[in-house]
């Protein structure tokens, strides 16, 4: 169930299974995820246009994506924090629709399997 | 001393901590913060219950920099070993990081295996580190204590023996004190006048308590000549000069080994009654031949009879005593005694005056 999870949302369970060791602890991570607010972070600075608050959202984002294995959310995550880092907030926001796309997909999932 | 057996974890994302602590459960015991001051405090309260720091470099209040920071000011980074928490490999905040005394550096994510022997390592490696430095201490500690117990104890026996001398001698008290700091003036000046090289420290000092025994040999100097008021005989001349091998062998009697000291003491019994042109005793060394420090004792303790009160003579002035030293009248010194001699005029009047006060 949470392999398929990895699979709808494209993530990488082998290496999700070998840090977090079986599906139960996965799964009580994907409940942690659920709670992290970095996104809700960068999704208000974006809306605000504040730039340096929407960089430490996505960097922190980009960290627990990354942590997760959910490895397309964290492709596109790690673009948008690229972008706000160099201050091309033009870019960011268009990049954004996309992470918004992802992280749903994601959170949807995890609300599916929990 | 307490055993390190507590992970301090401060990152403020949650996940990242969780990560951490299901890593290390069941190893260590884990404190978490969520922040940089929660991290501060927390070292604070456990500076010595802490084995491994690991620390994300941007938190709110306080960043991992900032924590580096304080742990630098507070002499905790190099007990408590901090490994960087960081997503992304940038340069500037690599080398900043080990520049602020991160033990290591690890990326996200998070590979367990990774974590967990960086971990161990770097706490084997702190912990190897102090538990030497500890050591090292305590031993520096010891011998510093047995040299200075050393030290004092070879003062005691300088100053006893020398004490012997001046009992038996009804020489002034003082005379012996005096020698020994008119020595000392003379070795400093001969090092500034002569280059740093000439004589260290240690070596000074080790001269100084040496030329306290330049007259160990009256000792066996019978009571009729060492006592007589009169003027000697040849005859008791001739066995007054004894006094310099005399005192050579009760030095050779009790010496352990040929080191520096005995070295000096040595010479100084033996040669502060030669002269400069060959026509001193007892073995009528000439020149350069007489060591610089029994020139040194030589030129002093004539200075020095110069300037006091004896039983056949009165005291001249430091002046008087100036003149007569240079033109001869009380022995034979080298030229570059004499500048020397010269040099130290003024240290050597200041240091007479202050003695005399004391006396």
């Amino acid at each position: 169930m949470v392999e398929e999870l990895y699979q709808n949302i494209g993530g990488d369970y082998q290496k999700a299974i070998s840090r977090m060791q079986d599906d139960e602890r996965i799964k009580k991570y994907l409940r942690f995820f659920l709670a992290d607010e970095s996104y809700k972070q960068l999704e208000d600075a974006i809306e605000a246009g504040d730039c340096d608050s929407a960089f430490r959202g996505a960097h922190t984002l980009k960290g627990v994506s990354q942590n997760m294995a959910f490895a397309s959310l964290s492709k596109i995550v790690e673009q948008i924090t690229e972008e706000l880092r160099a201050k091309d907030f033009e870019t960011a926001k268009e990049t954004f629709k996309t992470v918004a796309e992802e992280y749903k997909k994601v959170i949807d999932e995890i609300n599916r399997v929990i | 001393m307490e055993e390190r057996d507590t992970l301090l974890i401060a990152d403020d994302v949650m996940i990242n901590r969780e990560m951490l602590k299901d890593i290390f459960e069941g190893k260590y015991k884990i404190l978490e913060a969520a922040n940089g001051e929660e991290a501060i405090e927390l070292l604070e309260n456990n500076k010595d219950k802490i084995a491994l720091l690991f620390l994300d470099l941007v938190m709110p209040k306080k960043t991992g920099l900032d924590v580096m920071h304080y742990m630098s000011l507070n002499d905790m980074i190099n007990i408590i070993p901090v490994i960087m928490i960081t997503g992304e490999a940038t340069v500037e905040s690599d080398v900043r990081a080990y520049e602020l005394g991160a033990a290591d550096i690890i990326y996200k994510p998070f590979e367990p295996e990774v974590v967990i022997r960086r971990a161990k390592n770097i706490i084997e490696l702190y912990q190897h580190r102090i538990s030497i430095e500890n050591e090292l201490e305590l031993r520096t500690k010891e011998l510093y204590e047995s040299k200075k117990k050393l030290e004092e104890n070879n003062n005691f026996l300088v100053n006893a023996l020398s004490s012997v001398v001046e009992f038996r001698s009804l020489e002034s008290g003082e005379h012996i004190q005096r020698v020994k700091s008119f020595t000392r003036i003379m070795l400093k000046h001969w090092r500034a006048l002569y280059g740093q090289r000439q004589f260290k420290d240690e070596q000074i000092e080790l001269i100084v308590d040496a030329s306290a025994l330049h007259d160990i040999g009256k000792i066996a100097i019978p009571d009729v000549i060492l006592l007589k008021p009169g003027r000697l005989t040849d005859e008791e001349y001739a066995e007054m000069k004894k006094h310099t091998i005399y005192g050579c062998l009760m030095l050779e009697k009790f010496k352990q080994d040929e080191n520096e000291f005995y070295r000096y003491c040595y010479d100084i019994c033996r040669y502060h009654h030669e002269r400069y042109d060959g026509r001193g005793y007892p073995d009528g060394l000439k020149g350069e031949k007489i060591p610089v420090w029994a020139q040194i004792v030589s030129i002093v303790d004539v200075f020095d009879a110069l300037i006091n009160k004896r039983v056949y003579k009165d005291s001249f002035s430091i002046d008087e005593a100036f003149a007569m030293i240079h033109n001869g009248e009380c022995g034979c010194f080298s030229p570059k005694l004499l500048d020397c001699f010269d040099d130290a005029k003024e240290d050597l009047t200041i240091e007479s005056k202050k003695l005399a006060q004391k006396e």
